[in-house]
């Protein structure tokens, strides 16, 4: 069985290695660098920036913890640079390692699929070359959307991926857009010192988090003295010489250094030859598939951001694993019921489940756990007190629905919660296991107590 | 300790109103109830609040808790100083811990509040209940 993957993102990778361990001859065709966006330009690099601000952050307040520090604490934008890059690096020489591991061969250039069983390069360093392949699977992620009448300029106008090279950090930074890559980016620039203003359409950042959660959020942004604007929409931008005024809604102006546009992601489906074999994409150029991954085209399937559906990292893995199983033969189905995710924001945010008002929605009876960090000793001994454990339970048969974290550690304290609702496993099975002390973890053991009204670091409800 | 010239609401804040000008804070009893205080949301000037509802949030050591307005009224002014020095409401509720003060249209909307007498008593029959 021979397979050709289109793309080497965390869809195209995954689905790549899958293939190859379950026997099939696998060619993974790559434009950029295998590892996709996730690696590159999102997900690792931006972790990457956050962990410098974070040791600046702890450097700035370093005489909390009892340490005198004799000079200046100063971000050196390209040492910070440097080091993203040499992460980024290291994942990529991990990623074809396992390929050459597996026998899977690489083509880095750009793949242009002729019919259903070929696909021809255009190769990186010139010539071309053509692929015969039994299936293939379509893992060609997307891009920084932009706005049509400021298109990205890589100077004052950027996109996510510019935001990751700057080479001096703006002294002041519009971020038009507060959802997930927006308040990242917000709070990594803010600690390294730009006056950072958000303006946002929806009536609050992070608007598809859970409401208590993104109303924590903002008070996090106030603490920071990063600005939200809310309910606004950018009527136009000028490009001055120094500088970009940007134009609102309500009339005011915003003047900043540079501009950051994240405003979403655009789905890279067009140039690829979709055409050629009768693929059909919805109205933002998602392909559509099916359960088993597989589009209108027997053989052909697509995975992850390309089909416009959950755009995260580990939901396209999994579902470059379903195509790649079902591309051998196989009949497996996808599950996007469980599906967690995180913000590296500061705190920390995660969820996994229904949120209140979903829950609601749905018609469930609903009771809420909930337990703030500060109770925590081990919190305090980090000096990151600020954030909530919510859970929320469906009143009658004690199951968990959800849960909502914003805290330190919160993106590794939620596959507790993950796990729990993945299995169908109830508040008491999680309130009942004994968890280590004294660890963050612990909030999840009290805001599931919390649900029963038992928690016991929590004061009596009147 | 609990001064005798301001009005108390059950939600533990106090305001003292002068003219059309009211001054809140919380009193010395939710300090203590809250701990060290490390963080407050101050209100933004010219907003309007509505008596009950929350006019700020309150952040300590061991808990936050909204800030319940005693009365109605628009931002004037906010107490700067709590933004980096927030401990100063444990130091000085009634004083320099005051959080904002509101302008307001009617003045008797105090007049159903609390005097330091009553909410003594309502405290003290808080403590009973627990």
């Amino acid at each position: 069985m021979k397979i050709a993957v289109l793309g080497a993102g965390p869809g195209g990778y995954v689905a790549a290695i899958k293939a190859a361990q379950l026997g099939a001859s696998v060619t993974v065709i790559e434009d950029t660098e295998v590892g996709g966006t996730c690696l590159n330009r999102g997900c690792i690099p931006t972790k990457a920036l956050v962990a410098s601000a974070e040791a600046l952050d702890k450097a700035k307040n370093i005489h909390d913890f009892g340490i005198e520090l004799n000079g200046d604490v100063i971000p050196n934008i390209q040492k910070i640079l440097e080091r993203k890059n040499k992460i980024v690096n290291i994942q990529v020489k991990g990623i074809r390692g396992l390929f050459k591991s597996w026998g899977i061969k690489i083509l880095d250039g750009k793949g242009f699929i002729v019919s259903a069983n070929k696909i021809r390069v255009a190769l990186k360093d010139g010539g071309a070359e053509e692929v015969e392949t039994d299936k293939i699977i379509i893992a060609t992620g997307s891009r920084p959307a932009q706005i049509p009448i400021f298109p990205f300029d890589g100077e004052k106008i950027l996109s996510s991926d510019d935001a990751l090279n700057l080479n001096n950090i703006p002294r002041s930074l519009l971020i038009i857009g507060a959802g997930v890559i927006g308040c990242e980016f917000a709070f990594i620039y803010r600690e390294f010192g730009s006056e950072v203003t958000m303006v946002e359409m929806m009536p609050g950042a992070v608007s598809t988090e859970d409401e208590e959660i993104s109303a924590i959020l903002e008070k996090e942004l106030k603490k920071r003295k990063i600005k939200l604007i809310a309910n606004i929409k950018v009527e136009k931008i000028e490009i001055k010489e120094n500088s970009v005024l940007t134009f609102l809604s309500d009339g005011r102006t915003i003047e900043a250094e540079k501009v950051l546009v994240s405003i979403g992601r655009a789905i890279n489906s067009k140039d690829i030859g979709l055409e050629n074999i009768g693929v059909k994409t919805g109205q933002r150029g998602e392909i559509i598939v099916n359960d088993k991954m597989e589009t209108g085209i027997k053989g052909v399937y697509a995975v992850g951001d390309v089909t416009g559906g959950i755009m995260l990292a580990h939901m396209a893995s999994k579902e470059g694993m379903i195509a790649a199983e079902n591309a051998v033969g196989g009949d497996a189905v996808i599950n996007r019921s469980v599906v967690p995710s995180a913000i590296f924001t500061s705190p920390e945010i995660a969820s996994v489940g229904l949120r209140e008002k979903q829950a609601l929605d749905k018609g469930y009876r609903i009771k809420i756990g909930r337990f703030q960090f500060r109770a925590l000793g081990k919190a305090h001994a980090m000096g990151e007190i600020s954030g909530l454990i919510k859970i929320i339970a469906d009143e009658q048969n004690d199951k968990i629905l959800g849960a909502h974290i914003i805290g330190p550690h919160a993106s590794d304290l939620i596959h507790e919660i993950a796990l729990a609702v993945n299995k169908g496993l109830t508040v008491k099975d999680i309130a009942d296991t004994i968890h280590a002390h004294p660890t963050l973890s612990e909030g999840i053991m009290e805001a599931a107590e919390d649900v029963h009204d038992s928690a016991i670091h929590v004061p009596k409800k009147q | 300790m609990n001064p005798e010239n301001i009005k108390y609401h059950k939600e533990h804040t106090w305001v003292k109103i002068s003219g059309k000008k009211a001054t809140i804070g919380i009193t010395n009893y939710a300090q203590e109830s809250l701990g060290d205080i490390v963080y407050i949301d101050l209100p933004e000037q010219d907003t309007s609040v509505e008596a009950n509802t929350e006019l700020s949030e309150i952040e300590s050591t061991k808990t936050t808790s909204s800030v319940i307005s005693p009365v109605s009224g628009t931002v004037m002014e906010v107490n700067e100083d709590l933004a980096e020095t927030p401990e100063i409401i444990n130091e000085d509720p009634y004083g320099k811990g005051w959080i904002a003060v509101l302008e307001i249209e009617d003045e008797s909307q105090a007049d159903s509040l609390m005097d330091v007498s009553e909410y003594e008593k309502y405290l003290e029959e808080e403590a009973k209940l627990k």
